[in-house]
């Protein structure tokens, strides 16, 4: 009993100390910016994300959407630049959340992202990134949804 | 919660990954309408030799079963990716797959 009682101690140590371990250089933005994944406008997202910083227009970010998206459950987006960018952010108008998807670039990683999103009804899509100096780039396109993804 | 499908390949010290994860996304509204409950993926943790790699924040407005396509260096044939997920229920779920 006694060396049960001592070793079940041992894993509860080892797994208090790893569990910080996992989140190390790791930025969850839904626990750093709660309020940011609730506002309904893009533009009021942005502040609360990246601060009221001056926003600037970019064409070094390569933003790849569909003008007609036949399918709003599946709008196929791809991302890519050459610029030293810390943090990569999707907002859009259509849907009940702005906030999309945040993209935190490791040390020493180029921005090349393709995924997928939902989308409601037409409306613009706002890419934010934040350079490793502090400056904001940003980005827009509209895109037209013909059938609404999000179950609307 | 989500499977995870993991596709990875190592040219000439670029590695491209495919990664699908399976899961509903669905937000707040789209489980009422659908009568479910709302399951979505909000963090994606991709790993490489202790180091990180990739890191997304989602919500429930990516594509169901997102599928994310990156590409990353400093990682060679045959290390080990891992992947560690965590859903709006505070689940994780961690998938590993060789680099190929």
């Amino acid at each position: 009993m006694e060396r049960r009682k001592f070793l079940n101690l041992g894993l509860v140590a080892a797994a208090a100390v790893l569990a910080p371990m996992t989140n190390l250089n790791a930025v969850n933005f839904r626990e750093t910016k709660p309020k940011a994944w609730e506002i309904e406008k893009s533009a009021d997202a942005i502040k609360e994300m990246f601060g009221a910083g001056e926003l600037k227009t970019t064409d070094k970010i390569k933003f790849t959407a569909p003008k007609l998206a036949e399918n709003g459950g599946s709008i196929p987006i791809s991302l890519s630049t050459d610029l030293d960018i810390e943090t990569i952010a999707l907002f859009q108008d259509a849907n009940p959340r702005a906030a999309t998807v945040v993209f935190s670039v490791p040390e020493g990683q180029k921005v090349d992202y393709s995924f997928r999103i939902k989308m409601r009804q037409t409306a613009v899509v706002t890419i934010v990134a934040k350079a490793k100096d502090g400056t904001l780039y940003t980005l827009a396109k509209e895109i037209d949804v013909s059938i609404g993804g999000c179950g609307g | 919660m989500a499977k995870m499908k993991i596709k990875a390949k190592e040219k000439n010290g670029v590695v491209k990954v495919k990664a699908m994860f399976r899961s509903l996304m669905a937000d707040k509204e789209e489980a009422e309408k659908k009568k479910i409950k709302a399951e979505y993926i909000t963090h994606i943790l991709g790993k490489a030799n202790g180091k990180v790699v990739f890191e997304a924040t989602t919500s429930g407005f990516m594509s169901e079963n997102p599928l994310i396509k990156f590409s990353f260096t400093g990682a060679k044939k045959g290390d080990e990716l891992e992947f560690v997920l965590t859903d709006n229920h505070g689940k994780t779920k961690t998938g590993k797959k060789k680099i190929k």
